[in-house]
């Protein structure tokens, strides 16, 4: 049976689970010292982008058929023409990098183009309307139930270091991994067209570095659905995007009234002791 | 401090200061159109079409020119600063954001012009994570409108380009990307005619993309001529200016008739057994955005060890970047440019196949990259490439620097570690 995994935000998960083959994000090692990928790839990359390449030219992938990328993502798609070209010099081998070309841009080309190459990637995969339909499931949403909860917004976290933190001060996070982020449904419903329906979603979906979302409005929208008692805004170094946006969630931020940390320019793999501030800021507000 | 320190680069060429002095005047010339007599104007991104907006005479601020239009008056340093003061973080994107920056900081009585008006749109493709950003919250800052533009994925890679985006560019730049592009542009043209009342004739652009084509074929003839003399006759300092200024002013009369008689003078030169350098023994590539703040960088070595800088990507690239059979669709022509400047600079397998290609037709010994530290776009595919060239027997230094900022550019530094390298790699005999 094909595996494909998946490497980027905005992606079809439920085309692929259709189709019998959804393998999951990518996984990697965090605490690996990828030597081998720092041959090919420069230093601005997202910390992740290493790590997968040397798992990749490790032979660490090859189970898979292949890795779903995401032009929603700039890591993410130069990370694609990376591997192929890696692969067509012979210097990488490993499962096949495909590319999904979502168009984020509210304009009816980008989500006519997004609608085109969903469709290329369900002929491809032999996935029927049918078929589609029976994937197509309202995301969940979970909300913690007992303890007061911390928001985290900012870059994905590599895995649950930051959280691991917040609920040891006594707080539920609501935060996001990267490996959520590369799971994400965008919300869709079973449809008359679930490709034309699920194109839509994941040309509007509001997550990821290259969504035209109001990312203040998304914070203040979040913080309101979660009821959220603190708030971390935590931005690594190599993140270029919705770290423009620091301002305007600065200004929503002070807006709400709710305590809130702003980390930027931090580690990603959070050895610059952003977990102790995170808990000095929650343990205050508990006492 | 080395004797080459702070030197401006020799001119030689009639063209070259014909060449500026034609874009000071332009400068004049733009200046009066957009804040004295508020015609409508646009701010774009260098790999925009341009050409939508040439057809309508609608005038133009390229963000890149208008970047350097600030820095070259001492500016950037107080308007980057005005950014943090207001919340930004210090390591944000610097490449496009200068023009943001002097919005933000809203001091009429620096900014060049006292600051621009309103334009009628921003126009920017999204080549990396941070431009719809910048551009968005830019728009926003002067009441604009935002025209993003989509980077659609490349995936029928074509490895030999180069060798076909004249003729066979419907398959090389993928027809779905440049249906696409096609479309965007259409939009675009609406946009404009709906604001400015000003129409666009297909009539007059086909003839620009033509002319297009004449000057482009002028510099890529010359670009040739100049890859197979020995020794280089004219300098990369001078290659610069004169295929960058005539293209702002891409199919005008006035760029066409510079290509021409830059041609002609490069054709004069190569006869006449001119070199730049009067010492050149190893050729040099620069591969990387050009350090103008230091220009007498490039001719540091040329005395001492014979090493002169023939090669950098502005002149070569006129030839497969600009010029197509244009087929009577100059559209679709164009699309097939705008859909691909970026990626063919920047990615694999674009970038390292056509860098190869061009060592070796220039006879290059050894090359000379830029690695700019906190710019993701401009470090990616440097590797891939470097990698590339030293296969095909090109040594390869790479240098951590960042083109943009003249006070963490070394120039002592930066010339002992090419000497160093070429020592070490025995290319300086």
């Amino acid at each position: 049976m094909t595996q494909i995994a998946t490497a980027g935000p905005c992606l079809p998960h439920q085309l692929l689970r259709a189709a019998g083959c959804h393998a999951g994000p990518l996984a990697f090692d965090h605490d690996r010292t990828p030597t081998r990928a720092e041959a090919f790839m420069e230093s601005k990359f997202m910390p992740w982008a290493p790590l997968v390449l040397d798992h990749w030219l490790a032979g660490d992938y090859d189970h898979l058929d292949a890795v779903l990328f995401s032009r929603a993502d700039d890591t993410s798609q130069r990370l694609f023409y990376y591997l192929s070209e890696l692969r067509r010099t012979g210097r990488a081998g490993g499962p096949e990098p495909l590319i999904f070309d979502v168009a984020k841009i509210p304009r009816p080309t980008s989500a006519a183009r997004t609608e085109t190459k969903l469709r290329e990637l369900a002929e491809r995969l032999n996935v029927t309307a049918a078929a589609l339909n029976d994937a197509l499931t309202p995301a969940e949403t979970s909300i913690p139930a007992n303890d007061p909860v911390c928001l985290v917004t900012g870059t994905p976290a590599p895995d649950d270091r930051l959280n691991d933190a917040i609920r040891n001060a006594g707080f539920a996070p609501v935060a996001e991994t990267l490996a959520q982020q590369w799971s994400e449904d965008a919300p869709c419903e079973p449809a008359d067209d679930p490709f034309a329906a699920l194109a839509t979603a994941l040309h509007a979906l509001d997550s990821g570095p290259r969504a035209f979302a109001d990312p203040a409005a998304r914070m203040a929208r979040r913080i309101a659905e979660t009821q959220a008692q603190a708030v971390v805004v935590w931005r690594i170094e190599e993140d270029e995007a919705q770290t423009w946006q620091l301002p305007a969630e600065r200004r929503a931020l002070e807006l709400s009234g709710v305590p809130h940390l702003v980390l930027t320019r931090r580690d990603w793999f959070g050895r610059d002791g952003a977990a102790d501030e995170i808990t000095a800021l929650l343990k205050g507000l508990a006492r | 401090m080395n004797a080459s320190a702070n030197q401006r680069s020799r001119k030689t060429l009639a063209c070259t200061q014909a060449a500026t002095d034609y874009q000071k005047a332009f400068g004049k010339e733009l200046r009066r159109r957009v804040v004295e007599d508020r015609e409508p104007y646009a701010i774009v991104q260098a790999d925009t079409p341009h050409e939508l907006f040439h057809a309508m005479d609608i005038p133009i601020i390229t963000n890149q020119w208008w970047s350097a239009y600030i820095s070259a008056k001492q500016l950037s340093s107080r308007y980057f600063d005005a950014m943090v003061a207001k919340g930004y973080p210090a390591n944000s994107c610097k490449y496009c954001s200068l023009g943001l920056a002097c919005t933000l900081a809203n001091e009429p009585e620096t900014a060049p012009w006292g600051g621009l008006p309103t334009p009628t749109v921003m126009v920017a493709r999204l080549t990396c994570d941070c431009i719809q950003h910048v551009f968005g919250q830019w728009s926003e800052a002067m009441g604009s409108e935002f025209f993003p533009m989509e980077a659609p994925a490349w995936t029928d890679a074509d490895p030999d380009w180069f060798a076909h985006s004249r003729s066979d560019w419907e398959r090389v730049y993928q027809p779905d990307r440049i249906a696409h592009m096609v479309d965007e542009m259409r939009d675009l043209i609406a946009l404009l005619e709906n604001r400015t009342g000003r129409r666009f004739d297909e009539g007059r652009f086909h003839h620009l993309m033509e002319q297009i084509n004449v000057q482009e074929g002028h510099i890529w003839e010359a670009a040739q001529a100049i890859g197979a003399a020995r020794p280089c006759p004219v300098s990369i300092a001078e290659q610069m200016p004169n295929t960058m200024i005539p293209q702002w002013h891409r199919g005008s009369d006035w760029a066409v008739a510079h290509a021409k008689a830059f041609r002609d003078e490069v054709l004069d030169l190569v006869a006449r057994g001119h070199g730049a350098s009067s010492n050149e023994r190893r050729r040099l590539m620069w591969i990387g955005a050009g350090v103008w703040h230091d220009p007498g960088f490039y001719q540091a070595l040329e005395e001492k060890m014979g090493a002169v800088f023939v090669w950098s990507m502005y002149m070569p690239f006129a030839g497969p970047a600009y010029i197509r059979d244009l087929k009577g669709k100059p559209m679709e022509a164009l699309a097939s440019r705008i859909a691909s400047m970026n990626e063919t600079l920047h990615l694999p397998p674009w970038m390292n196949g056509w860098m190869v290609s061009e060592a070796q037709r220039c006879g290059i010994d050894a090359a000379v990259m830029l690695l700019p530290p906190d710019n993701r776009l401009s470090q990616s595919g440097n590797k891939l490439t470097a990698a590339a060239l030293r296969e095909a027997g090109v040594p390869v230094l790479m240098i951590d620097a960042d083109m943009v900022d003249a006070k963490v550019w070394d120039h002592d530094r930066m010339v002992g570690m090419v000497e160093d390298f070429l020592l070490a790699e025995g290319a300086a005999a």
